[in-house]
């Protein structure tokens, strides 16, 4: 037992010397975390849209259309940035991107309205982004509803002697409670960051790893002989160790930084990302197995970041996916991260409230390490045995092969 | 003379590619099941049925009435009824739902004796879809139940049915979403999504395939073959690569046109011409990046994080008006944007082809510009360094 904790200790302080050591690492494992969460908050630091550029068809030119159209105007979501003669002209504009929108009075707006019918108005969006067309209903519906409660207040006086059992209604926005871009899509990748920045440097540590194997005839001589286990466990801890300031910055200063929600307890979140790691080192030491030389990390594992983010749930919610794909998400260590912090950053919830994340991410744990052991027991050991037997017979045959793979000889 | 230096590189390039399964799982299999994890995941379309729950403090039959409407609507669906706003407020920390409605005490009494009670919504705007369907499901049956009671109130009066309509709501607004008039997410985000992921693995790729030239020292090799002309070498070893990347992008365009239904409303010939302007534009950019930086890392590290950036960049989700203008101008500078502007132009909003003129232009102009300063990386080719 002795013998085996001096395994992983050695092991754990050799991982450490590499990490340090090697320059790309560091940029993964401490500059991307470092920038990324900046670099993102500051794009979405706007947050909402404001003064959406849109034109104003007005046939009616009465004081009821141009009161519709000041209102509108004075809204923070639009602004009017012309008022065209007809609808070709500003379907001109709009193919041109000057605008985003159209509002169309017809001639018998205000006719109708006096008459005691309804004054219809039309609105025509982009609908290239989403947004825009949340923030032009937004504009519409809270002048419209506006201007028509003066009116019905006005009509229904006489009915009324005054009081009429109206229901008001009103929206409190929680969690969110700027109800900003940022604030809502942020959280969500400040975990999934770390995990990303994890992974690439894990595989770009055993691509280098693979790298000397070949140029040393099978050997790896930074590695540290040490018995599976051993060798996974000292890794993962040093990992552990390497990450503590990177997940108390990322999940706990960033949000302070860019004013999101803060609601977390910086003790559970911490608790909560500690399986997090563990859980995401062994699905590294898993997943390296694909890696073959320290830059194939961008390939074989960057696009997973963006795949991962459509699985946390943050454009299109978990609960409105099939399950095939909510099963997927299941088994990725940042969906339950991810969500079990939004939770407590944005709702406050405590890690007593959030205790199913939590013991997931430890099931996770588990089940990643079951498979990182055998990935380095049936995969990567034979192959380097493999390789071992092949280079005793031939010094130079790791190498040729490389070369033969580049398409050359 | 140029047509057999050609042939050599091309054959070169050609062997690389088939040597290397990687290139396969890279080009082919990723991109194509990429794609379609965005566009399954989001099939549905629009977001329904939001869990959230309910606190009927009144317990009237106008408030039990209320929330059975509220539960039959396609926005949400109520999963649980709470006794009080604790409650209600827990179930939100621990995420199972994601709003709940609160109707106050005495609210039907306070209704008949005139007085103006206040219905409140509270909405989790930390989840941003489900959020706005929460908000148009509470704030419709708010509405509702208030003309409900106007209209009964009227109707006693003897007013007729149009007057009461008018009197309810006096303006109403018609809402034209050309080419989405479903409101549907997939259509949205794929549309843009898709192909920035396409062009995220044609950088990678790219960059990949420079990159190992360099650093496995075979780019003198790489040089000689094409005779000592590095465009003719980085053509005739991209070419291949260009034809598999336009095949593989034509079928992802299959699949989101014609599988996932997204809106086509162009000649589908002027999507199907900007994929190969889109993958040779990639390309062109990532040799860009090799211009400015011959290194293989450095220049991945650029292609990777102006591919993942370019999700944001380029004003998919949030404006590009409501951008800082720094931002958005970064935007200008990745392939994908051009090809994201024409696609609005073209296949979501079918516009004249005259519009879109400039970004067709634009990722021609991808193409031709590397070409100028690959002197750069023909200088790095003869005297490769491989700094790790």
């Amino acid at each position: 037992m002795k013998q085996w904790l001096l395994e992983v200790y050695r092991v754990w302080w050799r991982e450490f010397r590499l990490v340090l050591r090697d320059e790309g690492v560091v940029i993964f494992f401490f500059v991307l975390c470092a920038v990324y969460p900046a670099l993102y908050s500051i794009i979405y630091n706007t947050e909402t849209e404001r003064n959406m550029p849109i034109v104003v068809v007005d046939y009616c030119r009465t004081q009821a259309s141009r009161e519709l159209a000041r209102r509108l105007d004075a809204t923070p979501e639009v602004r009017i940035i012309s008022y065209a003669a007809n609808m070709q002209e500003a379907r001109e504009l709009m193919y041109r991107k000057k605008c985003y929108s159209i509002v169309y009075i017809p001639r018998d707006f205000s006719q109708c309205v006096a008459r005691g019918q309804q004054g219809h108005v039309s609105m025509y969006c982009d609908m290239s982004v989403m947004f825009r067309y949340k923030s032009m209903l937004m504009a519409m519906t809270n002048v419209t509803q506006e201007m028509g409660g003066e009116l019905q207040k006005k009509r229904l006086a006489p009915f009324t002697y005054g009081g009429i059992g109206l229901i008001q209604n009103r929206q409190i926005p929680i969690g969110n409670t700027a109800m900003g871009m940022a604030s809502a899509v942020l959280l969500f990748i400040l975990p999934l960051v770390i995990q990303q920045s994890m992974l690439l440097g894990i595989g770009m540590l055993h691509g280098g790893s693979i790298e000397r194997r070949r140029r040393n005839r099978g050997y790896d001589p930074m590695e540290e002989p040490a018995g599976i286990c051993a060798t996974l466990i000292g890794k993962m801890m040093c990992h552990q160790v390497v990450y503590v300031v990177p997940v108390v910055y990322v999940l706990h200063f960033t949000p302070m930084i860019f004013d999101f929600p803060q609601n977390a307890n910086l003790l559970h979140s911490v608790a909560l990302a500690v399986p997090f790691i563990i859980a995401v080192s062994f699905m590294g030491q898993t997943l390296q197995a694909f890696i073959n030389e320290r830059e194939s990390v961008f390939l074989m594992l960057a696009y997973t970041s963006v795949i991962f983010v459509f699985l946390l749930g943050v454009s299109w919610p978990r609960f409105a996916m099939s399950r095939f794909w909510y099963v997927i998400g299941d088994c990725v260590p940042s969906t339950w991260m991810s969500n079990g912090y939004v939770l407590m950053q944005s709702s406050g919830a405590t890690l007593n409230q959030i205790s199913h994340y939590f013991y997931m991410l430890w099931l996770q744990c588990g089940v990643f390490f079951l498979l990182a052991y055998g990935v380095e027991r049936f995969v990567s050991r034979p192959r380097y045995r493999h390789w071992q037997k092949k280079a005793a017979a031939d010094p130079n045959a790791l190498q040729r092969y490389d070369i033969i793979k580049n398409g050359v000889g | 003379m140029l047509k057999f230096y050609f042939k050599e590189s091309f054959k070169r390039g050609m062997v690389q590619l088939v040597r290397r399964p990687m290139y396969f799982l890279m080009m082919v299999i990723v991109p194509i099941l990429g794609c379609w994890a965005i566009m399954d995941m989001m099939k549905a379309g629009a977001v329904r049925d939001v869990p959230v729950g309910v606190v009927d403090l009144d317990d009237s039959d106008m408030s039990r009435k209320l929330v059975r409407v509220l539960d039959a609507m396609e926005q949400v669906s109520v999963k649980r009824h709470f006794k009080d706003f604790k409650q209600a407020k827990l179930a939100v920390q621990n995420g199972e739902i994601l709003g709940f409605y609160f109707i106050p005490e005495d609210m039907q009494q306070s209704i008949l004796s005139g007085k103006e009670p206040t219905v409140s919504y509270y909405v989790n705007y930390s989840y941003f879809a489900p959020a706005s369907m929460q908000y148009k499901g509470f704030k419709t049956i708010s509405l509702l139940t208030k003309a409900g009671v106007v209209q009964t109130v009227l109707r006693t009066v003897g007013l007729p049915n149009q007057a009461i309509m008018a009197t309810m709501q006096p303006y109403a607004t018609h809402e034209h979403m050309p080419a989405n008039p479903w409101l549907n997410y997939n259509y949205y985000l794929s549309s843009s999504f898709v192909p920035c992921f396409f062009a995220l693995m044609i950088l990678m790729v790219t960059a990949f395939t420079l990159g190992s030239e360099l650093k496995s020292g075979l780019c003198r090799q790489w040089l000689a073959v094409a005779g000592d002309n590095m465009v003719l070498a980085i053509t005739a070893k991209l070419i291949p690569h260009t034809v598999l990347f336009t095949a593989v992008g034509w079928f992802v365009q299959w699949m989101m046109y014609r599988v996932y239904g997204l809106p086509l409303n162009c000649n589908p010939w002027h999507m199907l011409l900007a994929m190969p302007l889109l993958v040779m534009a990639n390309q062109g950019f990532a040799v860009l990046m090799y211009c400015f930086t011959p290194n293989f890392r450095f220049g991945s590290t650029l292609c990777t994080l102006m591919g993942m950036l370019s999700f944001s960049f380029c004003a998919f989700s949030m404006p590009e008006e409501s951008l800082y203008p720094w931002v958005a101008a970064i935007g200008y500078m990745v392939p994908i944007k051009y090809y994201f502007l024409l696609s609005v132009d073209q296949a979501i909003n079918g516009i004249d082809l005259y519009y879109s003129r400039v970004y067709y232009a634009a990722l021609v102009g991808f193409i031709i510009l590397p070409l100028i300063f690959s002197w750069r990386i023909k200088h790095q080719c003869m005297n490769p360094i491989y700094v790790p």
